[in-house]
């Protein structure tokens, strides 16, 4: 009697962070006696504020999934295929580890960027850790799955140099009016996926007009006012004959703004460069009060052009980059945006108006004691808008829109994910904020990947796999290319060891059957995953992994910046991930598992020293390299060093989080900041030459495009608009759905059956018109074939909201893992990515984007 | 007595079904049954057309046509208005089910999980238990009463990211939800029917 009396009952409610999507919300788990029984936000963590999307709610069903892998395998049958069976092994963890030792070790002895790490961008709470593994292991080579068709390089290096943060946001908060390209914010993708939901509907119910353009009546679209539907890949036609119309026929534009926080002062001869004072070497501008050029900052600079022709030094005539710019886009009529966009030239007018106009140029607001600026005209665009093969020029065309009106890091405008933290007020940290580059333009102060975008990166020869030394302005995305084929790509080394972190790459990247054969190429590949999905159809090991609910985790400063606390956030909130319940069966969180690999290889010294850089940890909590840690003592560490002693691991894992205040010179930081951004992108070409001249050197430099690096931009056809083969005549792409995440989703019950529920997710949506004259009836069987030879088949749902021209469905379904019963089963989705091609032309080689747009037949089975 | 109503604003909601996963980690409910659920309007003809995501759940109508025919009792009506079935009671005759106008009950036809022939998840079989499903008795929405009988929000109010859920009293016209209802032109569905739904809808 008294023993039973003494077992406690549990009922306790966890503060801890989801994994679900990059979105990382502040969650709450409820665990009675052990069972975890409910996710629910957390209301005390401005990162959801208590309100989760489908997928973090769902999330104990892949918690208790019974296919998860439980225990170490090993394959038996030595050949690797799609749809191959590996006729796994169960292991002890030790022989896995031995193993995989060995293997790294013979790796790294030989030469150690034989190893080849690869991640998922779903995952961004793990990018730190891996990073200081990768680099302790001595390799560069650590690649991300979605660069390809689920990330936004072109978006990212035009957003770091316009914004100088790696992602934008809306300030929803104080916006009237919303123009969305091919971007699901407010429709459960993008950043902060529900905080962004809200306060779009708070907005709207305010009077906010939302316009999404878009091939689709996507999630996003359907919430907006106005659908506009267009042609795949010509996004940027539209924005350049909408730039055409504020500049040139309405003249809305702010001069106040250009002419203070941009270049478009700046004298610019017809090379293309800018006209510089002989002395100092700085841009000249003109002084329309004086009649003669001054240095752009010159204090007595009392009227500078910003149009017009002017001859300085008796040398040839010169335009301020707004000239140039408005001359540029002349040629931009809407008529012909209407022949290439398919959006009538009435309808471009009026956006561009109704876009100029809600901007309010001249009007103020005060926030926070702060009298600000007030541009309530968000422009905000992303994967759909700039995933094709002119990647770079699209996002350059579509972020000009709000650098015209003034629309930028101000009160209702697009603005940049947190370029400048202040840090914790306490402590100070973290503390990050943007430099000055050359000619007073802004440089990012936290990036992913280290390095911004700027004028001082310089191309070399490629000696990593992602040929990202050939690709200044970005992240190479090549490894998928120099792993099939490594000799081509003169690498002087080939890959040994590829250690997979939650990727489905196979599904996720590019043509399928190219992937599997690039990772066949690979001796021994090793996967951490939370089961045995396509990806392990060429893993010789696979380690199970612990999902978000089952491991401690935190934030790496560059992720948090963007992704957990976006810009939308007024608050600064750092959380803490931590066990909801214990790591189940055999799973082990690949953290703990890596400090113990590299142990045993010899490379924690040099692990802890790249983890306190990239942390940025002070004395006295910087780790010592020769002493050995567990995960939860460098988190300890971690949190001390930036929020001080009392904020400790136990603090956290009480409170879960710890919030301050954004300051009004935080958010809106354009105000409070001297520093330029570009309207004319005068370094580029000179940057593109640097690479051209690489590439007459490169044996495989043929396949190099460097015809992008352009200061201005242009709209130019993707491959599939120039494809003319006979009965290719539809677009396909892929979108986003709320309840989803990549492929990591698709075996969760009960997100499998909201997939159920809806219309559209499990088919392939066909205008009513275009099946009407093909004969396809709604529930009709068809297969896609595209211009590449790929081949999917799915069930077609007719619907009016998609563009005739196209064919769509929800990204990454199709599975074909037996140990995925339910995301294999037929009729759930079509894998995208099979349609595609593994190929040059079809990405943009200024950021190492892959096109999205692809050419397709369609018939019924 | 107050009568317990809800308002779904169509003009805030995101279409992005966590109302759907919200009552599933609420209650537990077992595969193909939705407490809540959603569904898509698509009106017009390209371009101009326009898709509505309409949540839907049973109605807690002040005249419930479910109470009326269901032969056991087991359908009742509490005196804030919400309509409950007591599956201890229920005899599984599904009366109920055909009177519905909303199509807001579910039969439950066997108790099986979601990983079908791989037995019941932990979180199923404490759910399964803690809410007392019986095989072959009917079920639907509850309001949470477990939650509002202890002052907290019914789960799908409480989560929406659009915030597009309010929950208030119907009687008192100075309530939020009843304010809503009268600025916004609040509508129930079908309201010819007679059932006087508490849940009301805002356009869009």
């Amino acid at each position: 009697m008294e023993a039973n009396e003494a077992v406690v009952r549990e009922d306790v409610w966890i503060p801890s962070a989801c994994s679900m999507c990059y979105s990382n919300c502040g969650i709450l788990g409820h665990r009675v006696n052990g069972t975890v029984v409910k996710i629910e936000g957390n209301p005390d963590n401005p990162v959801s504020a208590g309100r989760i999307c489908a997928k973090g709610l769902s999330s104990i069903m892949t918690l208790y999934d019974p296919n998860r892998l439980n225990f170490p395998v090993k394959r038996t049958n030595p050949e690797k295929g799609i749809g191959v069976d590996p006729k796994w092994q169960r292991i002890s963890w030790e022989e896995a580890l031995d193993t995989i030792v060995a293997r790294m070790a013979a790796a790294m002895a030989k030469d150690p960027r034989t190893i080849v790490f690869l991640r998922t961008v779903a995952d961004t709470w793990s990018s730190a850790f891996l990073t200081s593994f990768a680099s302790a292991v001595g390799t560069p080579n650590l690649w991300l799955s979605g660069a390809g068709p689920h990330c936004g390089n072109g978006a990212h290096a035009i957003y770091g140099i316009v914004h100088g943060a790696f992602h934008n946001q809306v300030d929803y908060d104080h916006c009237k009016y919303l123009l969305m390209f091919g971007c699901g914010s407010g429709a459960g993708a993008h950043y902060n996926a529900t905080l962004a939901m809200g306060a779009i509907s708070e907005a709207k119910v305010r009077g906010m007009r939302m316009v999404v353009v878009d091939p689709m009546l996507s999630p996003a679209a359907e919430r907006a006012d106005e659908w506009v539907p267009i042609r795949p890949g010509t996004d940027g036609y539209l924005a350049l004959a909408m730039l055409n119309c504020l500049i040139n026929e309405y003249r809305l534009y702010d001069v106040e703004y250009l002419a203070s926080h941009t270049n478009a002062t700046y004298l610019v001869g017809d090379d293309g460069r800018y006209v510089r004072d002989k002395g100092t070497g700085k841009p000249l501008a003109w002084d329309a009060a004086e009649k003669r050029p001054k240095a752009y900052d010159d204090p007595s600079l009392a009227k500078p052009a910003l149009l017009g022709s002017y001859r300085v030094d008796g040398a040839q005539a010169c335009r301020p980059a707004f000239q140039v710019l408005a001359d540029h886009v002349k040629s931009y009529r809407p008529e012909d945006a209407e022949k290439v966009t398919t959006i009538p030239a009435a309808t471009i007018r009026r956006l561009a108006r109704e876009f100029g106009e809600a901007a309010q140029i001249g009007s103020t607001i005060e926030i926070d004691g702060q009298t600000l600026p007030h541009r309530p005209a968000g422009v905000l665009f992303f994967k759909g808008a700039q995933g094709h093969k002119h990647s770079f020029l699209t996002a350059m065309a579509i972020a000009l829109l709000s650098q015209v009106v003034g629309a930028a890091d101000l009160p209702g405008a697009c603005l940049g994910s947190n370029p400048r933290c202040q840090g914790f007020p306490a402590t100070g940290r973290p503390f990050w904020e943007h430099k000055e580059g050359p000619d007073g333009l802004l440089m990012a102060g936290n990036w992913v990947g280290g390095h911004p975008p700027s004028s001082y990166n310089e191309p070399s020869k490629p000696q990593s796999m992602s040929l990202g030394e050939l690709v200044p302005l970005s992240h190479g995305t090549g490894t998928a290319f120099t792993m099939l084929d490594p000799e081509k790509y003169e690498l002087p080394y080939k890959p040994e060891v590829h250690f997979i972190v939650g990727s489905n790459v196979v599904m996720s990247l590019t043509e399928v059957s190219a992937i599997a054969e690039a990772l066949k190429q690979v001796p021994f590949t090793v996967c951490y995953s939370l089961y045995l999905d396509e990806v392990t159809e060429f893993a010789d090991v696979v380690l199970p992994d612990a999902c978000f609910l089952e491991r401690y985790d935190i934030c790496s400063l560059t992720h948090w910046a963007g992704y957990a606390n976006s810009a939308i956030i007024k608050e600064w909130s750092y959380y803490l991930r931590q066990p909801v319940s214990e790591p189940l069966h055999e799973r082990r969180f690949r953290n703990e598992v890596m400090l113990e690999i590299a142990e045993r290889l010899g490379v924690t010294e040099g692990l802890l020293a790249t983890f306190n850089m990239l942390n940025q940890l002070r004395a006295p909590y910087v780790l010592d390299t020769q002493r050995r840690y567990q995960w939860t003592e460098m988190i300890d560490a971690t949190l001390k060093s930036y929020f001080g002693p009392e904020h400790d691991l136990e603090w956290f894992k009480e409170h879960g989080v710890l919030r301050w205040p954004k300051k009004p010179q935080e958010s809106y930081w354009r105000h409070f900041t001297r520093l330029r951004t570009p309207i004319y992108f005068e370094w580029i070409p000179a940057l593109g030459a640097k690479v051209e001249a690489l590439r007459k050197e490169l044996s495989y430099g043929g396949e190099i495009d460097t015809r992008d690096y352009q200061a201005l931009p242009d709209w130019k056809p993707c491959p599939s608009h120039e494809d003319r083969s006979s009965g290719f005549d539809l677009f396909a792409f892929y979108y986003r759905v709320p309840f989803h995440t990549f492929s990591g989703t698709y075996n969760n019950a009960w997100l499998d059956d909201i997939s159920n529920l809806d219309p559209a997710t499990y088919a392939l949506s066909l205008n009513t018109e275009t099946a009407r004259c093909k004969g396809i009836r709604d529930g009709d069987w068809v297969w896609i074939e595209s211009i590449y030879g790929g081949r999917i088949k799915g069930r077609v749902l007719v619907t009016e909201g998609i563009h005739p021209e196209c064919i769509a469905m929800a990204n990454c379904g199709g599975h074909w893992s037996k140990y995925l019963p339910l995301a294999s089963r037929s009729g759930k989705g079509a894998c995208f990515e099979e349609l595609m091609k593994l190929d040059w032309k079809c990405v943009d080689w200024t950021v190492h984007n892959f096109d999205l747009c692809v050419k397709v037949r369609v018939e019924r089975v | 007595m107050a009568r317990l109503g809800m308002v779904i604003d169509l003009k805030k909601c995101a279409g992005c079904y966590a109302c759907v996963a919200a009552c599933k980690v609420e209650h537990a409910t077992p595969p193909g049954v939705f407490w809540c659920r959603v569904v898509k309007l698509e009106s017009g003809v390209y371009p101009q057309v326009r898709r509505i995501p309409l949540p839907l759940q049973c109605m807690h109508c002040a005249n419930p046509p479910c109470e009326r025919v269901c032969p056991s009792g087991a359908t009742r009506q509490r005196a804030d208005g919400v309509v409950t079935i007591d599956y201890g009671v229920c005899i599984g005759c599904r009366a109920c089910m055909a009177a519905c106008p909303y199509e807001a009950r579910y039969f439950l036809a066997e108790l099986k999980g979601y990983y079908d022939g791989q037995g019941l998840a932990p979180c199923e079989e404490l759910g399964y238990s803690s809410n007392g499903y019986v095989r072959g008795t009917v079920t639907k929405c509850n309001f949470c009463v477990e939650r509002i009988d202890v002052g907290r929000e019914p789960a799908c109010v409480a989560n929406c990211p659009g915030k597009a859920r309010y929950v208030g009293d119907l009687d008192d016209p100075e309530s939020e939800i009843a304010r809503l209802i009268g600025n916004r032109g609040g509508f129930q569905l079908h309201p010819e029917l007679g059932t006087d739904p508490s849940i009301y809808y805002l356009p869009a």
